[in-house]
């Protein structure tokens, strides 16, 4: 009997041992997905906020008329395929040239420097861009941003005449 | 003397407390960013060296490359008498009912003709089998219409506040003309102020604008 018992005794003593298991879980993994996530919000949502830019169009039944000097005009004529026409002063004279929008910069700074040395001050350089039908609403941004870059004072938006249009 | 017995340590760090922050700090972030505002279709905005950031409650007329032309009206307390207003002055005969199904809707983006049979859906179509705004010349233009309930419902306030809030938001491949018809329904309302929304770009070096601002910052 008792080596029965004894053996019952040890039984019940193991199965005990055997219950206590350690609770603890190792969150080490967790707390690494949390900072991974933390990185990854913060990477994409500081990124790509869109800003605005102002356009001001003109009054179109002003009756006062501007005179532009001849010299100090550069008309830019907005093309298909990113390509950009130009020509100084007045139509009759023209001479077409084509830029690319990384060069025309160049091209109104020399016109600015140009208007300086005439003129006297940059004030009185003009800007006439004329979108074509087939350019995008890209190269007209573009064009607008190379105004704010260059600080353009005075330019004109306009249509392309239908002269312009037959010399292209 | 006998040395000191260092007791033996264990090298297990309790994570809870980090794990705490890590997911305090995600939660703070997750509610502290401003949420994306709502978009008809995704277009790509050509970039600008303009620095200012887009105003939260605007109205939004998008222009996909396509030249399709959506509107979204951003500012929920005006919404309704918007669509009222234009319900009245072009007779599209909407039940206050479908006036309030119309003001759930986040953006617009079909012609006027078809804007109660498009109500009596079950669900709107996807924005891309949506024909958008007509907007192709002068004599079909209903931005113009638009434009003008928007002005209508505006009147009396700030011009300059609805000035600010009129953004154009084009696709860098839409066509110039289709941008143009935009301009022409603003022109036509004596809206001549807008913005485009962009996205940022840096200021090219050696440029006028970026000595200029190098000028205001040495001021400063």
């Amino acid at each position: 009997m008792a080596a029965i018992e004894n053996h019952q005794s040890h039984k019940i003593k193991r199965q005990i041992s055997f219950k206590k298991k350690n609770t603890r879980v190792d969150l080490t993994p967790m707390v690494d997905l949390g900072f991974l996530l933390i990185t990854f919000f913060v990477f994409t949502t500081t990124m790509n906020k869109p800003t605005v830019m102002k356009v001001d169009m003109p009054f179109d039944k002003t009756t006062e008329n501007n005179p532009v000097c001849n010299s100090c005009a550069l008309t830019v004529l907005l093309c298909n395929d990113d390509v950009i026409k130009y020509y100084d002063g007045d139509f009759s004279t023209a001479q077409f040239q084509s830029t690319s929008y990384a060069g025309i910069r160049d091209v109104i700074c020399r016109k600015k420097e140009f208007v300086k040395r005439v003129r006297g001050t940059t004030d009185e350089f003009v800007l006439i861009i004329k979108p074509t039908v087939e350019s995008s609403f890209k190269n007209f941004v573009d064009i607008t941003d190379e105004v704010t870059i260059n600080q353009v004072k005075r330019y004109y938006l306009d249509e392309v005449s239908s002269v312009e249009q037959k010399k292209l | 003397m006998g040395r000191a017995k260092l007791p033996r340590k264990s090298t297990n760090i309790d994570m809870t407390a980090m794990c705490d922050v890590a997911f305090l700090l995600l939660s703070f972030f997750i509610l502290a960013t401003k949420q994306k505002p709502p978009e008809a279709v995704t277009v790509m905005p050509p970039t600008s060296v303009s620095s200012k950031a887009a105003p939260e409650k605007s109205i939004i007329i998008t222009l996909t490359k396509e030249g399709k032309c959506f509107l979204i009206l951003g500012d929920e307390t005006k919404k309704k008498d918007i669509l009222k207003d234009i319900n009245t002055t072009k007779g599209l005969g909407l039940s206050d009912q479908e006036i309030s199904k119309f003001a759930k809707l986040t953006f617009i983006g079909m012609p006027l003709g078809q804007v109660k049979s498009a109500l009596a859906l079950e669900q709107m179509p996807p924005a891309d089998k949506l024909l958008g705004i007509p907007i192709q010349d002068s004599t079909n233009n209903e931005m113009v219409d638009w434009i003008r309930s928007i002005t209508n419902v505006y009147a009396g306030g700030d011009q300059k506040v609805l000035e600010e809030m009129i953004l154009i938001k084009g696709d860098n491949l839409a066509k110039y003309p289709a941008f143009k018809n935009i301009k022409y329904a603003l022109k036509k309302n004596n809206l001549f102020k807008f913005r485009i929304v962009t996205n940022s770009e840096t200021v090219p070096t050696g440029s006028e604008l970026y000595i200029k601002n190098k000028e205001l910052l040495d001021k400063k």
